[in-house]
């Protein structure tokens, strides 16, 4: 074994350990989809063609969103697929442009957040002492701190922007994943293999990357898509109570606007200008949810038990 | 035991002092003084500009230009004598304000803890009951999946569809606008129609979280041998499931209550703003788009406050209902 190391060098068996690790995912995320349940296919599916929506939007759309084509609140007909708002913009070019919207902030933050909180919740559990208990403070004010009215009352402050809601929406979302990343990192810092890697001489930064994190990573994977939810809802909430951009088109944004039209509720526009983002936003936030419970299943053999008595 | 209780408190007094510190930082940390900028509402209205001399006397007036900490104390100590300020579009002490519109929330979010927790409690029962059966698998199913929707797009379909659509309900507002009621019975029938559509939304949303709770703590307590000592004694399927099983369960089914009023209090914005609902939420809305600082200061305070007294409540009752905890 020894000899072989020898002989293949460093170089050889870094491009090995790569290539093989390249092959592992791609075998994993197909293994791991074959172990979904129909409801989280059907999540998956979803998602995706939420995605090539916001990808496409210029290419599956006749107009853009926000030019006026039509005239104030035509209903759905050949010329507008879902019709127009009452500015006589094209609704189903805003519901595909808005996913776009949806989707980076959901992905911003819970990457951000979830990775970020991750890493920070790893070093703290690593190096414990001081830095780990003031952590621990710092995570539980966050924690108890009523993150929506506080949400409110920022983005009133601060004034409405894409980059303020998220920013906003990270500095009250880290606290989970760094929590979960803490707990996990003191169980697996005790293992007798990590031990052995700090005694032949592992420095503190090869152990966190080549040994815990990889452990970690699929707990904070599944958190990551719980945040996305939780940022899509939050965004959706900020706009719908008119603290969005209100230069971009979200559907949180689209619902505010529907609702803040008077008379809404006594004509039938609210058919074709509220339903459509009110049915993606749910239609998303299940898919997502979908997805959620089904690696939660997959990852944590535990839960398959619990489930059957 | 009592030191974790000593810290649980701290905890609370922590995260109490953060929210203040946030909320007395945030408008002082905005560009500009208010006395920079003077505006004339009315047209005609002369647009008074200030020397610097009349800003410095504004300034020392309202005791902006002493130091930071001094103005924190100030702050404080008008927190604790209950004066938050007043409220530019309402112009009357926020206090006021609230003190108003706050009987709506507690209406709403009181009524649908008590709704969700007695039926989450039913069906969860229903549920544990028949597990192992098709219908627990769906009934689960329906209710996860339920769950994911947040609150105020459920009440945008409830409303949609009740109001809008079938025209059962009203639309906005908690009572009958200027309505003549013959007696306090047809007055209370008015508020209650009026909230039903909001804690039927509240209600909902908050009802997973109770039916699973109940239904998975009745799985773990009747796997446990004082059941079946119970049936061993012959007791009846009804008298075990009452007295003993389901006793024992509804012991964090109290606790969730409690902080699900919490939750609720954080969630009930949208869902006011849904329903054009009165309560603080409602204005806190208002307050929003008219940017009535001092008011979307207060509403966050009361809501904040609100929301750590039910935990602090919730801990305090837990170790009363259930001896183990208190040892």
């Amino acid at each position: 074994m020894i000899k072989n190391v020898n002989v293949f060098g460093y170089a050889g068996i870094l491009s090995y350990i790569q290539a093989l690790n390249i092959n592992i995912i791609v075998s994993s995320i197909v293994t791991t989809f074959s172990k979904f349940s129909t409801e989280g296919k059907i999540g998956v599916l979803g998602i995706i063609c939420v995605i090539l929506m916001a990808v496409f939007a210029p290419v599956i759309t006749l107009y853009p969103p926000q030019k006026i084509t039509g005239d104030s609140l035509e209903a759905p007909g050949p010329a507008h697929i879902l019709g127009t708002d009452e500015l006589g913009m094209d609704i189903w070019s805003q519901i595909c442009y808005g996913a776009r919207m949806s989707l980076t902030i959901g992905l911003a933050v819970a990457f951000v957040s979830g990775f970020g909180g991750g890493a920070i919740g790893i070093l703290a559990g690593y190096m414990g002492g001081h830095i780990d208990q003031g952590l621990m403070r710092t995570i539980d004010v966050t924690m108890a701190l009523p993150s929506f009215p506080l949400l409110i009352v920022i983005s009133a402050f601060l004034g409405p922007s894409i980059l303020n809601v998220v920013l906003i929406l990270i500095l009250f979302s880290w606290a989970k994943p760094a929590r979960i990343a803490r707990s996990q990192t003191l169980a697996i810092k005790k293992n007798n293999y990590i031990i052995a890697a700090q005694n032949y001489g592992a420095k503190p930064f090869y152990v966190l990357w080549k040994h815990i994190f990889p452990e970690v990573m699929p707990v904070l994977f599944v958190l990551v898509i719980g945040i996305s939810s939780h940022a899509i809802i939050a965004e959706a909430g900020l706009a719908f109570l008119g603290l969005g951009d209100p230069t971009s088109k979200s559907w949180g944004m689209m619902l505010n606007s529907a609702t803040g039209f008077s008379s809404i509720y006594f004509t039938p526009y609210w058919q074709w200008w509220l339903l459509p983002p009110l049915f993606m936003l749910i239609f998303l936030l299940l898919c997502l949810a979908f997805i959620s419970r089904d690696m939660e299943r997959i990852l944590d053999p535990k839960l398959k038990i619990k489930k059957g008595f | 035991m009592a030191n974790d209780r000593n810290s649980f408190v701290f905890r609370l007094l922590l995260t109490l002092f953060v929210i203040l510190v946030i909320n007395f930082f945030l408008p002082r940390m905005m560009p500009g003084d208010p006395f920079s900028t003077t505006s004339a509402d009315e047209v005609g209205e002369e647009i008074i500009v200030m020397t610097e001399e009349q800003r410095l006397y504004y300034m020392n007036y309202y005791g902006l230009d002493r130091p930071l900490h001094e103005q924190f104390l100030v702050y404080m100590k008008n927190l604790m004598t209950g004066d938050l300020g007043r409220s530019i579009y309402y112009k009357m002490p926020v206090s006021d304000v609230i003190i108003l519109h706050l009987p709506w929330t507690m209406l709403i979010v009181l009524g649908s803890t008590v709704i969700s927790t007695i039926f989450g409690v039913f069906l969860g029962t229903l549920s544990a009951k028949n597990r192992k059966k098709g219908s627990d698998r769906i009934m689960m199913t329906g209710m996860i999946a339920f769950a994911e929707i947040p609150s105020f797009l459920l009440g945008l379909i409830l409303l949609l569809f009740f109001s809008a659509y079938l025209r059962l309900f009203p639309l906005a507002g908690a009572i009958t606008s200027f309505a003549d009621y013959s007696g306090p019975a047809e007055h209370t029938w008015d508020i209650l129609y009026h909230a039903f559509l909001p804690i039927v939304t509240l209600s909902l949303s908050q009802l997973t979280g109770v039916y699973l709770l109940t239904r998975n703590t009745l799985i773990t307590v009747t796997t446990k041998d004082y059941i079946r000592t119970a049936r061993a004694k012959g007791l009846g399927e009804k008298t075990v499931w009452t007295r003993h099983a389901l006793r024992n369960a509804l012991l964090p089914v109290v606790t969730r209550a409690g902080f699900m009023i919490g939750i609720m209090m954080g969630g009930v914005v949208l869902v006011e703003s849904v329903f054009s609902y009165p309560g603080i939420g409602m204005i806190l809305r208002c307050a929003v788009v008219g940017r009535d600082y001092p008011l979307i200061q207060g509403i966050l305070l009361v809501i904040a406050v609100s929301i750590l007294i039910c935990n602090l409540l919730v801990d305090k009752i837990y170790s009363k209902l259930d001896p183990r905890v208190a040892i």
